[in-house]
């Protein structure tokens, strides 16, 4: 007994929520399915799959409420209820998703879940409008099935053709007015069995044949083609028949329905001693589940066998190790420099080095490997938005496709999910207020159905996300006007901003310049959700933006959490690193070359005025005027300024330690990183520090 | 069942303050202490202990002491509170207290006024006075005012 039962338990908890979301998230990607291909009926087959499968899961875990939902919403799910109301259904399978979120939410905190009313009613509708939705069907309906027998009823059929039995395919249709169909089921199957030899039937049982409209068999018989029609059309319980012989085991055939009998019954009630089973009991409802389903299956246990699933604190502690790993071997290096000089005749230098070298690799691959274990596609971000734009251009009355690209760009799992509400307000955002609705856009000559794109890619160290849209573009007056008013910026300020600048006010909190509050948008916290969430990644995000074109928001975060290379340098006798990814430049500069404008000092760079920032402030005024100085130009975004440093240190790879403590984060400060030496090094937010610059311009072109 | 209450004793300036012993990880030596820019007056800065970075925070000015002369015998007390490490400067530190429960007595309602509630009773022990704090408080709260501040009526140091 290694585990305890608890442990045992929990961890089978934690496992059956991670596949229960991506069971949710199965369903809601075929209810967007359904709704494109409303007639396409191996949808649904794949819905009740996942329903199936959640309920079998989540019965094995105990959530009880769960599984008896499941179990109603797996019955109500026949295959031919596709021929109801279509919507209904694709509105059942999305309200079926957010009840069943609902409840594994419930579960996870403990508490009770919601009884889901919402969805046993959508049930219940569905579980009856076949039904009334269709009240004759018309003569030539096509059965669901066309003989779509399993693999082992192929060989029955086969070994009984190979006795040079004739074999016909049969299907009859119950009498519509027939109210039980298991009980015709078993009339259907008594008759079967009087003529010949049934090799195969569809439903599997009676049960199944509950929520069937229509009996398929296949029969070695003597009888004659038109015998078996005679004996097979039971008056008042089936309505036509359709039998063919079947040649040779073979794929069904499609000309089936040419030889679809018509006849006409009348309806009249059956003894209920033939009662069928309560369907609450009732066995998983006909497996319409052919082989090529099993196929998959066996593919998909294929590919489960070589998955692990492991909990992510697992793989960070590896992670966490290397970085120690890391100190400790340009701790080794600094040692070994120091041995190089005492004794540079030493032949164990050369060791040392090959050593070292050996060591560093193997060091760098494997924290490669590590970390390529944390990252996966943004896919994973990527599919939750169908849903959410499909029901917010329903709510908002717009009409919005939605463009995934780069969808296998590969991100560390820890970024992407910090990503995943500040794209959400993006999203939002671009369907509430970015799209205008299909009247307008048809009055500015713009198609009605408009787009927005979702586009990941790699660009150096850095991932790129772009959310864009082809609505109205931000109305910069309106944004600037809003600013003004909230008191956010002054109004001579305002008259100087750029568009880029005034395209970021957008992230001033509380700033909105929708009108009125809706329940998608116009509170003005999203933008700044954004914003913060970005500057906890250490990442950016831009803005683009054309009046009528649309907007396009860029955002920028690091491949990884855990290391940068940065560039280290002091200031003030302090060590600082910056990220090489922000780093544009180093140039050197005089203080003759540096002007001082309106309290801000610049540099002429190529023709262009860069503003400097110190980090501390100079002490005095000899010491500047002696010294050249070492400016490093950052930039951040469009955003591009000069950073003073006393001396350049190199460049190094540095495990990013965070000050987890709210005590020492200070706001131009997003991390630390200890050297070989264990000397500490700060490493700069970039963001803050242009942030500092204030609403100056950063970059002005010298007329 | 009455057990005593173990105690680390820090010096500051004159008194002593106590602590709980289950907070207490470590006690090093005071190491080069990385000044963060821009951080809250009373951080000292970060330090490197053995590979974790920890902020260090000078309890002598957080409690308005003035001898913040560094000498040899200052340490750090390194203090785990809900699941963040930080170390703490101090004169000196280096006795173990067992004080019964009950000779400690709860604050005096001149440490309920705002600013220093941070104070949870006092101990006595052998004539002295062991100041308990809640390191929490001690930490998250604004400015602080010196004890000895306080010895006169509140109110005024209230404005």
């Amino acid at each position: 007994m290694n585990f305890f039962p608890d442990e045992r338990a929990a961890e089978l908890r934690e496992l059956f929520f991670e596949s229960a979301q991506e069971l949710l998230q199965d369903l809601n990607e075929a209810g967007l399915a359904l709704e494109s291909h409303p007639e396409d009926a191996e949808i649904i087959r794949r819905v009740r799959r996942v329903v199936h499968t959640l309920k079998g899961d989540s019965a094995a875990c105990g959530f009880r409420e769960l599984s008896t939902l499941a179990h109603e919403m797996e019955d109500a799910l026949r295959a031919d209820v596709i021929h109801g109301i279509e919507n209904s259904v694709v509105e059942v399978i999305f309200t079926a998703a957010d009840t069943f979120q609902a409840m594994l939410a419930a579960y996870r905190l403990n508490v009770a879940p919601p009884a889901g009313e919402e969805l046993r009613e959508h049930i219940r509708r569905i579980a009856r409008s076949p039904q009334q939705a269709r009240p004759a069907p018309p003569p030539a309906r096509e059965p669901a099935r066309k003989f779509d027998w399993s693999e082992a009823q192929r060989e029955r059929i086969a070994e009984s053709l190979s006795r040079n039995e004739p074999v016909y395919n049969i299907s009859l249709e119950i009498d519509p007015a027939m109210g039980m169909h298991a009980a015709a089921f078993q009339l259907v199957q008594k008759v079967l069995r009087n003529v010949g030899a049934v090799l195969a039937v569809y439903p599997v049982d009676a049960a199944a044949a509950e929520y069937a409209s229509h009996i398929e068999a296949a029969v070695a018989t003597d009888h004659s083609k038109e015998a078996l029609t005679a004996k097979c059309k039971i008056p008042s319980v089936v309505s036509s028949v359709a039998l063919e012989r079947i040649s040779e085991a073979q794929e069904p055939s499609q000309d089936l329905l040419e030889v679809l009998l018509q006849a006409e019954a009348r309806a009249s009630g059956i003894e209920p001693a033939a009662a069928p089973a309560n369907r609450r009991d009732a066995p998983p409802p006909p497996r319409a589940i052919d082989e090529s389903v099993d196929h998959e299956k066996a593919a998909a246990r294929l590919t489960a066998d070589r998955t692990l699933r492991v909990d992510a604190d697992r793989i960070d502690t590896v992670l966490n190790l290397i970085g120690e790993l890391i100190i400790g071997k340009s701790m080794l290096h600094r040692t070994i420099i120091e041995f190089d000089k005492r004794h540079a005749k030493d032949p164990l230098r050369t060791r040392f080095a090959d050593a070292l070298a050996l060591q560093s690799r193997v060091l760098e691959e494997l924290q490669r490997s590590v970390m390529k274990i944390r990252m996966v596609p943004v896919e994973q971000l990527f599919r939750r938005f169908p849903r959410l734009v499909r029901d917010l251009s329903k709510s908002c009355d717009r009409e919005v496709a939605l463009s995934l690209a780069g969808e296998n760009t590969d991100l560390d799992k820890g970024i992407l999910d910090a990503l995943a509400e500040p794209l959400a307000h993006l999203v939002r955002n671009a369907v509430g207020h970015g799209i205008e609705t299909p009247d307008e856009r048809q009055a500015a000559g713009k198609p009605r159905s408009g787009t927005v794109q979702l586009n990941a890619y790699h660009q150096g160290n850095q991932m790129v996300i772009e959310v864009s849209d082809d609505g109205r573009g931000i109305d910069r007056q309106k944004l600037v006007q809003r600013a003004v008013e909230r008191g956010a910026i002054s109004a001579s300020e305002a008259a100087a901003l750029t568009d880029a600048e005034a395209a970021r006010l957008i992230f001033q909190p509380g700033l909105s310049t929708a009108d009125r509050v809706t329940e998608v948008s116009g509170r003005g916290v999203g933008m700044d959700v954004v914003a913060t969430a970005l500057e906890r990644l250490k990442g950016t995000v831009e803005i683009e933006s054309a009046p009528a074109a649309g907007t396009k928001f860029r955002l920028m975060v690091p491949l990884t959490l855990a290391s940068i290379q940065a560039l280290l340098f002091r200031i003030g006798g302090r060590l600082y690193a910056a990220p090489i990814a922000n780093v544009l430049e180093i140039t050197r500069v005089t203080n003759a070359d540096i002007h001082h404008v309106d309290n801000h000092s610049v540099i002429r760079l190529r023709d262009q005025l860069l503003t400097l920032v110190y980090l501390e402030q100079p002490n005095s005024a000899e010491t500047l005027a002696a010294k050249k100085v070492f400016v490093v130009v950052i930039g951040l975004g469009d955003r591009k300024f000069g950073l003073v440093v006393d001396a350049l240190m190199g460049e190094e790879e540095l495990v990013i330690k965070t000050l987890d403590d709210r005590l020492s984060t200070s706001d131009i400060v997003t991390g630390a990183s200890i050297l070989g030496d264990g000397t500490v090094v700060l490493i700069l937010n970039i963001s803050a520090l242009a942030a500092r610059l204030g609403r100056m311009p950063a970059l002005g072109a010298i007329a | 069942m009455t057990r005593e209450l173990q105690i680390v004793g820090l010096r500051i300036g004159r008194e002593t303050y106590g602590v709980p012993i289950s907070l207490v990880r470590e006690i090093v030596r005071v190491p080069e202490i990385t000044a963060v820019p821009n951080a809250q007056k009373y951080v000292e800065g970060v330090i490197n202990l053995r590979g974790k970075i920890i902020s260090v925070v000078d309890l002598r000015k957080r409690f308005g002491e003035m001898d913040v002369e560094n000498n040899k015998k200052n340490r750090i007390v390194v203090v785990e509170l809900e699941n963040r490490t930080v170390g703490l400067i101090v004169n000196s530190a280096s006795e173990v207290l067992k004080i019964p429960p009950s000779d400690i007595e709860p604050p005096s309602s001149v440490f309920l006024n705002g600013e220093i509630d941070y104070v949870t009773g006092v101990g006595k022990l052998n004539n002295r006075l062991i100041i308990l704090i809640d390191l929490n408080k001690v930490l998250n709260g604004g400015e602080l005012r010196h004890l000895d501040e306080v010895d006169s009526p509140p109110v005024e140091h209230l404005a």
